[in-house]
């Protein structure tokens, strides 16, 4: 028991039982469900898990300091849609470049959202739910039509969506799926071995003690944004790559969906707690259990909304109730002091009389 | 509360200006801008918003939020619809429509008060939970063809030029405002938006309040959602998405603080009258809804913004003031 | 040990002066600090000690003088860099990561050239400094899990990190146990005998006279005396603080009890007391005595439903009572005043009038549940009036007031209930003098008009002065209650600290 306190926290035993979660829904699914195992499925479900895991490991990023940032959404559509309607025109242009001014394209946006709250000092709820609207409205007032069809695509983008980069037997790893996986490994990374990133945690922990401490918060919660945009702005581009038909509505309700695959996967909107790894598991988690209902419960596809609310409600009053429970349980380490036969370093205790 | 009515007063103040300007501007450009029909449209346009902008208010005052009710204005209504759509009178159908709103209204409130969750993260759920089920039961039907009386109430004066909403509108907001600035609830709302620990202390069922501001919020949202079915006609299940931007700008604009504690029904009024006034004239320049709503979103933003960023301008220039003080001070002893 | 004088000082103030607005809150002071040595710093609020602090680690600037390090004038420009000078302060609330575990807390504000984080490396560095500390503690533990006193090692462990020369000390002990405040103790000496100079602030003289080496005090912002510990005495020491003699400023109270008002039977809460025995008169002034740590607030919160007790019994005006709520509290005629005004005693932003009339609002509201304001303006006129409140009106914000009159407000407050029973708890803790004996007079008056007192405070000269009996209470358990004739302050802090000499049970 003690080695597991010691080197596991609770917020790691979440993670674990979503794991569980994830199989047991695979197994029972599996045992229901005719063709459950089949490669259409998986690659379904890998491809929307990886849109969606690449702006949550973003929005993941933000909640970490313990502020939202309702504007993904907005953000994801506007890439989208934006550099759709450029390779719509000017069909010769580079895939790298056409990434690259998905990612740019965020980037300013976050940076703008970053900027506001940071040092505009607009608390992020207020701040993003405004930026939501801009964003989306630019989006439709951008010149031209409201819809960019596949058929205006140049060919690699449609190819680069349906490809795959290897094959095993009909389960395809698409290129959409291999890019999630990389932002994932590079985030985890961050969060875990950056100095960066552990600030982050500090900053989420306790805002007072960071600002007190000398950790420059404003500049890091900057850069959280940036970061936040940019993975919009790629999730733009693998949004745009997989769907190909857009319009106006693109991505719209987005940021519900990325923020209920952080907090189902543990990463708290008090700050300071959740990992990469838990919004993945997550967003997974989210995605395979709405696929397996539609299937086995013949439901429609209108019940997914609902689900969704029910799942955050559910995660956070665990989370409320039990983990932190769990936590207080947890470390109850008091201190301890050498026995006093080993050294003395302590005057003799004076008489009390004043 | 000196020293914050000063401060209020003067955003008041500023408020009214602005009031004059927009109107002023929107007047000029536009023929017959001030008719009484012109701008009974004005109202009637975002009619359902501004009456949950009075709720609004007492549940930011009392340092919480409601994200949902825009859900909840959708669901009432679709509840309502689909009943209809079933054949079932529609009489059943709107007391069932405010039923859920209380329903729900209760289930918010008590995952607030007694689960102990943020008010933030319940109604953002909700938003998407109750939006859900909305879709759940009209799917992506439209259902229209309600009872003539009905739909009279929604689009038809009811006395003189006012149709019931506006009407409703402006009841609702005198017995707002006398709850809100005048009575015992309303003390205990800023008190507890200001400091929780206080209230309770003082002996504040401060559980019931935010209890009975949900339940409230969430049948004046119901209510809301069925005159916007009378209005526009017709429901679907994506109605009313998106209102809780506009609701909250009403609010925030109207100089009540996101922190609780502070702010006014009459500051919130006047913001109402801006961003109605905004509203129309960008409509009657033929602006679209979407870049409208950018706008909303600008203006929130700033309203905020400008505020912070004038008090760190002040500060550093009073900073400086000291500063000078101190050399000045420090010269004279060295001379 | 080397004596003091021999070394030279680290740290040197010299002639600082600040002044806020209309304050002067340091007037030309001047001090030193020597590297091996605890050195106190004493005075009532006001005179100028967070201020000093403030200067020191670079919140505050100087309006006049200078600080040397070893000799060499510098400018603490912020905290950072008075990190970097090698000051570093704790304060009575630890600021922890509590999300983080204990070794990331340690290192997380270093300005680290590394790239990448080395979690071995961490941990073991950080066990590397516990030890230095003579400290057991698990570096990969949340330090949300940690008691307070752990918190407040892992900050001085910070410090140590850091690489501090001079560890200011503000109120450390507040919030801990005695068993802590040991502990912290002890932490001190070893780190005095490496070498750092420790800068403690402190209202309790036992915890200075236990581990000073040299004792400073100001008053009203200016330095008046620094003394080695063995030259210093409790009477020199009030009498510096003060600038009068002990006996002018306790008002006594003459008890003259009245009917059984409250009595209570093993009272326990899990993790917070167990097994209070007591009973209240009515007219008498029951004192709770004890350190800080001791539980007393916990028990008075108890009593007033706001953290209620898990088993016990209480019978409150002849009548078994369940109290599990301020709202029942009430309505039995029992009120609470809190020690932490700021905090939960009153709402800053609000008038006078609002916060006093706030428990008792229903009685204000007409019919239709309008607040009537001339009623409330005549209520808080009263208590303006009875409790010499200064202040321009009642309207006026009571943020704006002073640490007194904040103090009379939240009183009349209470006393606006109507209570029977009147719990205070610290209610003289952080106002001035004067204030503190109207106060004491104020009690009296309200025990003579047949009300039943206790008061919990950590002042033991207040305590003897004030109560009819005083009960004593350490880490929860109660000790023993002592009638005014027998004790002495000797017997009850003898009794607070845990030697127990069988004191008298019930007078």
């Amino acid at each position: 028991m003690e080695t597991i306190k010691r080197y596991f926290r609770p917020e790691q035993l979440r993670e674990f039982s979503l794991v569980f979660l994830i199989v047991a829904i695979f197994m029972f699914f599996g045992s229901q469900i005719q063709g459950y195992f089949s490669p259409r499925i998986f690659n379904r479900v890998t491809s929307d898990v990886a849109i969606i895991t690449v702006v949550a490991f973003g929005e993941t990023l933000v909640l970490l300091t313990r502020n939202y940032d309702l504007s993904v959404g907005s953000i994801v559509g506007l890439t989208a849609f934006f550099v759709g309607k450029q390779l719509s025109y000017n069909q010769d242009m580079l895939p790298l470049v056409a990434l690259l001014l998905a990612i740019g394209a965020g980037t300013l946006m976050g940076l703008f959202n970053g900027l506001v709250i940071s040092y505009g000092r607009v608390p992020s709820l207020i701040a993003t739910l405004g930026t939501l609207a801009i964003y989306r409205s630019i989006l439709v007032a951008y010149p031209g039509n409201k819809i960019v069809v596949t058929n205006d695509f140049p060919k690699w983008v449609l190819d680069l969506g349906s490809a795959s980069l290897f094959s095993v037997g009909g389960f395809d790893i698409r290129p959409v799926v291999v890019v999630a996986l990389l932002i994932f490994i590079i985030f985890q990374l961050v969060t875990t071995y950056l100095p960066y990133g552990r600030r982050l945690y500090a900053i989420g922990s306790n805002p007072e003690a960071a600002r007190i401490g000398g950790l420059p918060a404003p500049r890091l919660v900057l850069i959280a944004y940036v970061v936040c945009g940019a993975l919009a702005g790629l999730g733009g581009f693998m949004f745009m790559v997989r769907y190909g038909d857009l319009n106006t509505a693109v991505a719209q309700g987005m940021e519900l969906q990325v923020i209920a695959a952080a907090v189902v996967g543990g990463v708290s909107t008090n700050g300071g707690i959740g990992t990469m790894s838990g919004a993945l598991l997550g967003a997974f988690m989210i995605n395979l259990l709405q696929q397996s209902l539609l299937r086995w419960l013949r439901i429609s596809d209108f019940w997914v909304g609902a689900f969704l609310g029910m799942l955050i409600l559910l995660a956070v009053t665990i989370d409320a109730v039990i983990v932190s429970r769990l936590r207080a349980i947890w470390a109850r380490a008091g201190l301890e002091m050498r026995p006093a036969g080993e050294k003395s370093l302590v005057k003799e205790k004076e008489s009390h009389v004043a | 509360m000196l020293h914050r009515l000063e401060r209020l007063k003067s955003w008041e103040g500023l408020l009214l200006v602005i009031l004059i300007v927009v109107v002023g501007f929107n007047a000029v450009s536009t023929p017959h801008y001030l008719q009484v029909d012109n701008l009974i449209n004005l109202f009637q346009l975002h009619i359902e918003e501004i009456i949950v902008a009075l709720i609004m208010t007492f549940i930011i005052i009392n340092a919480e939020i409601d994200l949902s009710v825009g859900s909840v204005m959708g669901l009432a209504g679709c509840v309502m619809a689909f009943m209809w759509g079933r054949k079932v009178p529609i009489e059943i159908g709107i007391a069932a429509a405010l039923l859920t709103g209380v329903l729900v209204g209760a289930f918010n409130g008590f995952m607030v008060s007694y689960v102990g969750l943020t008010s933030l993260v319940v109604t953002l759920a909700g938003l998407i939970g109750y939006r859900g089920l909305a879709h759940v039961l009209l799917e992506d039907r439209s259902i229209g063809n309600f009872p003539k009386w009905f739909n009279q109430l929604g689009q038809q004066p009811l006395i003189g030029p006012f149709p019931l909403a506006l009407i409703a509108f402006f009841v609702m907001l005198v017995i707002a405002l006398v709850v809100l600035q005048n009575s015992g609830f309303g003390r205990y709302v800023y008190v507890i938006g200001n400091n929780k620990d206080v209230a309770q202390y003082s002996g504040v069922n401060v559980r019931r309040v935010k209890m009975t501001l949900f339940v409230v919020s969430g049948l004046i949202s119901a209510f809301a959602g069925l005159l916007l079915a009378a209005r526009l006609g017709s429901m679907r299940g994506d109605t009313a998405t998106g209102t809780e931007l506009t609701v909250i700008t009403m609010v925030v604009l109207g100089g009540v603080s996101i922190f609780g504690g502070s702010g006014s029904l009459y500051g919130v009024f006047l913001s109402i009258l801006i961003v109605l006034n905004l509203r129309n004239g960008m409509g009657l320049l033929n602006v679209p809804g979407d870049t409208q709503t950018g706008v909303i979103g600008a203006l929130l933003i700033l309203s905020v913004l400008v505020p912070n960023v004038a008090q760190e301008a002040r500060s550093i220039w009073s900073r400086r003031r000291h500063v000078q003080r101190v050399q000045e001070v420090r010269e004279q002893k060295g001379g | 040990m080397a004596t003091v004088e021999s070394k030279t000082p680290i740290l040197q103030m010299r002639h600082i002066s600040k002044r806020f607005d209309t304050t002067q809150a340091l007037d030309d002071v001047s001090l030193d600090l020597y590297p091996g040595e605890i050195h106190a710093l004493m005075g009532e609020n006001g005179a100028g000690k967070s201020t000093l602090i403030k200067i020191m680690t670079g919140v505050y600037h100087p309006d006049e003088g200078d600080i040397l390090l070893d000799g060499k004038p510098i400018r603490v420009g912020n905290s950072v860099e008075a990190q970097a000078y090698g000051i570093a302060a704790i304060y009575q609330e630890p600021m922890v990561y509590p999300d983080l575990n204990v070794a990331e807390n340690i290192f997380i504000t270093h300005r680290s050239r590394d790239l990448v984080v080395n979690w071995g490396k961490m941990f073991r560095e950080a066990d590397e400094i516990l030890a230095q500390l003579d400290v057991k503690l698990d570096v990969r533990v949340p330090a949300r899990g940690l008691t307070l006193a752990a918190q407040q090692t892992v900050e001085i462990a910070k410090a140590i990190s850091l690489k501090v020369r001079v560890l200011i000390m503000d109120e450390p002990t507040a919030s801990l146990s005695a068993h802590e405040v040991e502990q912290l103790f002890k932490l001190a000496c070893t780190l005095r005998d490496q070498g750092v100079s420790i800068f403690f602030i402190s209202h309790r003289m036992e915890e200075v006279f236990d581990i000073a080496d040299r004792v400073t005090i100001f008053r009203d912002g200016k330095h008046i005396s620094t003394a080695p510990r063995s030259q210093v005495t409790t009477e020199s020491c009030i009498r510096d603080m003060v600038g009068r003699k002990i006996e002018e400023f306790f008002a006594k109270s003459k008890g003259q009890r009245g009917e059984l008002l409250m009595s209570v039977r093993g009272l326990s809460k899990e993790n917070a007391f167990s097994d209070i025995n007591l009973e209240v008169y009515r007219g008498e002034v029951l004192g709770f005595a004890g350190l800080v740590g001791s539980r007393r607030t916990d028990v008075g919160m108890a009593l007033f439903g706001v953290e209620p007790a898990d088993s016990g019994e209480i019978i409150f005006g002849g009548q078994a009572a369940r109290i599990r709520s301020p709202e029942q509290a009430l309505r039995l005629g029992i009120a609470y005043m809190t020690e932490d005004r700021r905090r939960i005693g009153l709402t800053m932003p609000m008038s006078i009038a609002t916060n006093i009339t706030l428990p008792m609002l229903r009685k204000y509201l007409s019919r239709l549940g309008l607040v009537k304001p001339k009623d409330e303006e005549i209520t808080a006129e009263q208590y303006r009036q009875r409790l010499s409140i200064r202040a321009p009106s009642v309207h006026e914000q009571v943020g704006r007031l002073s640490g007194g009159n904040q103090q009379k407000v939240m009183l009349s407050k209470w006393l606006n209930t109507q209570p029977q029973l009147l719990i205070l708890d610290e209610p003289t803790r952080g106002i001035d003098v004067g204030a503190k004996a109207e106060v004491h007079h104020i009690i009296n008056d309200l025990a003579a008009q047949g009300l039943g007192i206790i008061l919990i405070s950590s002042d033991m000269p207040e305590i003897m002065a004030m109560s009819d009996r005083i009960l004593v209470m350490r880490e929860g358990r109660q000790m023993g209650i002592f009638s005014r004739e027998e004790a002495t302050q000797e017997k009850v802090l003898t009794a607070a600290m845990g030697q127990n000499n069988e004191p008298k049970e019930r007078a």
